[in-house]
């Protein structure tokens, strides 16, 4: 298996290192001054150009990919004192993709807009696995809506993601919609949002704007994927939650203004924990039970540019929430067997810094901390979180060769430092239609960490995409 | 500010008709300080539709031409000036094509004012949200940036601060039949520093006023950057070539930047120009919509 990855990889550093065109051409160090330029490729009918632009095909684009991704480090990990698990390389990821996203301006003010993704999981791939050592395939809706914009208002109904803070990677206020992280092939939590059913009112006024949501179909990060890397064995199955008869809801408000070199934005809402706590099986049911919370928000986000210097901050007061939230079910969801609730303070801390204009470094700062911590619980009673907890952020960025290369790698770990993740990331556009990307990513995490499993995998990956 | 001199660029080689400037004893700096202020007419109130086509050139039969599909971005851009004299300018652009960065939009506010950072603000679709970028002030403070990833750098499409130059009108040639005259512009002071280029030759065609050709030199003194201009058109009493065709002589690659579109002097809410158009697609359709309406 890794052989044959390793051949892909090879296959895709071939197309890398070759140009598109094998045409020769000729070369020199000083052009004579006589010579004339052949313009016949350019196209200056207006006309012509109106009507290719104005082509019902423009209003889609479609992304069809192929992507190979595997941990390549034979190793074992000692996630308890003398349980010894082997982990050989094996391929992870074996599928191929596509994703179609429509865009029409139906009529004047009238948008519509909707995207979908398509996978088949082939041989190799734990989804194969995980279906009988079957092809599996998956479809999907990402995004589907109707917008309505008038002068100075805006009506967005349907399936959306709303973005609140400033800090990239990991703001404290970018809560509204709920994640995936299904494996490593994605690790930036812009690429695990999901999209929720949604109405979005938008009101501007010259620099300011109120934008208020209404989700009346609240959903929660989903449970691991059968088969993927963060499927555990648990003893046990997990309900599907229970919406009870009651209609839930969340509901929400910004406003944003502009001042100077700075944006501002204050907030508040009511809102639901997307990461679902589990309550273990009873003697009355051997399925553990997920339990929904609902907490109140309040929240302040700025930023401020100061050359080729971007400073962030969001701020976040939660009231409400679940002491022993965990994004590991079976972690922290299971060990503290408690539903008491808390006040909870958030800060993300965000410093982007353009070295060149082709360079870039970030670095991002998560803190929480909850109020009162202790008080209710027993002694004995830990929590996956203690103190002040978090995560942190670094990346850096490089575009070479007029854009047409892309690095960037990202290191990403928590404030206990028990765990570190690094990602390497290259992207080469073949041509306007043609992409081929390499990734690597390396886990090092000491016993104590959530990611002691996965300590000291690496993993590799390619994939190739064809966008038109 | 990247779309701002992307916009601009088709004026550098386009000089306004002016009697004052028909007269023969005209200086360099005289031609250049011309061009300055047409710049800014022809960016008021504007809308543009620009194709920016790349590829790895080669030669046949004593003619340039491209050796493979070039790579080709469409950009809609919309522009206004404002502020002390109009010369701030608020400019909106939007990819249009290739597919893969479709709807990618950039929202520039510029200052004339040294020393004040320009704002920039990105619309990433995978970011679900518009982010404040920030580059200062390119012109000043960094070096120059390629445009859209195409041989074109903010250095080559930048106007004005002629101050930073020394400006000589070495003599007369004749380029692709047409008179011209032929003006050397040395960077000097800290533009030295900036600079990839040791001086530029520029070839302006004596009728209309316009750099038919330039040279850029590095510190070596070899040519390393070509710019031809063709299709000249009076556009609003203004002579703007609108095609030019920049080859890096160095990598043999060439990108054509050719104004498919450019009306000016339309009327363009002031809000058009905010964060807004950037977010609100149904929004920004249907300002462009009016806008296109004005063009008929």
């Amino acid at each position: 298996m890794s052989s044959r990855l390793s051949q892909l990889l090879f296959s895709a550093l071939i197309m890398w290192a070759c140009p598109s065109n094998s045409e020769q051409t000729e070369s020199f160090n000083q052009m004579s001054s006589d010579l004339t330029f052949d313009e016949d490729f350019l196209d200056f009918d207006v006309d012509e150009f109106d009507e290719e632009l104005s082509s019902w095909r423009d209003n889609f684009v479609i992304r069809v990919s192929h992507q190979v991704f595997g941990q390549i480090n034979s190793h074992q990990v000692e996630p308890i004192p003398d349980l010894k698990i082997p982990k050989s390389a094996s391929v992870e990821n074996h599928r191929t993709g596509i994703n179609i996203r429509y865009q029409n301006a139906i009529a004047p003010g009238w948008l519509v807009q909707g995207t979908w993704q398509g996978r088949i999981y082939w041989k190799e791939d734990y989804e194969y696995e995980a279906n009988n050592n079957h092809v599996e395939h998956e479809y999907r809706v990402n995004e589907l809506f109707v917008q309505k914009s008038t002068q100075g208002q805006s009506f967005k109904l349907g399936r959306q993601t709303v973005v609140w803070g400033e800090t990239i990677g990991n703001s404290v206020l970018d809560v509204i919609n709920h994640n995936e992280f299904r494996d490593f092939t994605i690790i930036d939590v812009e690429d695990t949002r999901l999209n929720q059913w949604m109405l979005l009112w938008d009101v501007f006024d010259e620099a300011a704007s109120w934008s208020t949501f209404i989700n009346l179909y609240p959903e929660f990060n989903p449970r691991p994927v059968r088969g993927g890397p963060f499927d555990f064995d648990l003893g046990y199955e997990i309900n599907t939650v229970d919406r009870g008869n009651d209609p839930i809801f969340e509901v929400g408000s910004q406003w944003r203004k502009s001042y100077g070199a700075s944006d501002v934005s204050i907030m508040a809402a009511y809102l639901y924990e997307n990461q679902l706590r589990y309550e273990g099986s009873t003697p009355f049911s051997d399925k553990a039970n997920p339990i929904k919370n609902d907490y109140i928000l309040v929240g302040f986000s700025a930023n401020r540019a100061i050359g080729k210097l971007l400073l962030t901050l969001d701020v976040a007061l939660k009231s409400g929430v679940l002491i022993d939230g965990s994004s590991f079910v079976g972690v922290g969801s299971f060990n503290t067997p408690t539903d008491l609730k808390k006040d909870q303070v958030g800060m993300s801390l965000g410093f982007e810094y353009g070295i060149t204009n082709y360079q870039t470094v970030s670095l991002g700062i998560q803190l929480k901390k909850m109020k009162n911590e202790r008080l209710g619980l027993s002694e004995d009673q830990i929590l996956p979180n203690q103190g002040i907890y978090g995560s942190w952020l670094f990346r850096y960025a490089n575009r070479l060769k007029n854009d047409d290369l892309e690095l960037s790698a990202t290191l990403q770990g928590n404030l206990k430092g028990d765990a570190a993740l690094f990602a390497g990331n290259a992207a080469y556009k073949i041509n306007d239609n043609w992409t081929a990307g390499l990734q690597i990513l390396t886990i090092h995490a000491s016993e104590t960490s959530e990611l002691q499993y996965f300590t000291n995998d690496v993993r590799l990956g390619a994939a190739l995409t064809y966008s038109f | 500010m990247l779309i701002r001199s992307i916009f601009t660029s088709f004026l550098i080689f386009s000089l306004s008709l002016s009697p004052e400037l028909a007269a023969e004893n005209i200086s360099g700096l005289q031609i250049m300080q011309k061009m300055e202020d047409t710049q800014r007419a022809t960016n008021d109130a504007s809308f543009t539709r620009l194709k920016l086509s790349s590829c790895r050139f080669g030669i046949k039969n004593k003619r340039i031409g491209c050796a493979e599909k070039p790579r080709v971005k469409v950009l809609e851009s919309v522009s206004i000036n404002y502020g002390v004299d109009n010369k701030d300018t608020k400019n909106v652009s939007v990819t249009i094509k290739p597919a893969s960065e479709k709807g990618v939009g950039m929202l520039t506010y510029s200052y004339d004012k040294a020393g004040k950072d320009n704002q920039t603000w990105l619309y990433l679709s995978a970011l679900g949200r518009v982010k404040r970028i920030a580059g200062g002030n390119s012109d000043e403070d960094t070096e120059p940036a390629s445009l859209f990833g195409s041989e074109f750098t903010t250095e080559d499409t930048d106007t004005g601060k002629l101050s930073e130059y020394s400006v000589n009108l070495l003599g007369e040639a004749v380029i692709s039949g047409r008179d011209t005259w032929k003006i050397e512009a040395i960077p000097i002071g800290n533009r030295v520093k900036k600079s990839r280029y040791s001086r530029t030759l520029h070839f302006v065609d004596k009728e209309r006023y316009v750099a038919l050709r330039s040279e850029m030199y590095d510190r070596y003194g070899k040519e390393v950057k070509r710019s031809i201009a063709s299709r000249v058109e009076l556009i609003n009493n203004n002579w703007v070539s609108r095609s030019i065709t920049m080859m890096n002589l160095v990598s043999n690659r060439l990108s054509n930047m050719a104004l498919v579109e450019i009306y000016t002097d339309l009327k363009i809410d002031e809000e058009f120009l905010t964060q807004r158009t950037l977010t609100d697609t149904a929004y920004r359709e249907e300002k462009l919509s009016q806008l296109r309406t004005q063009l008929d």
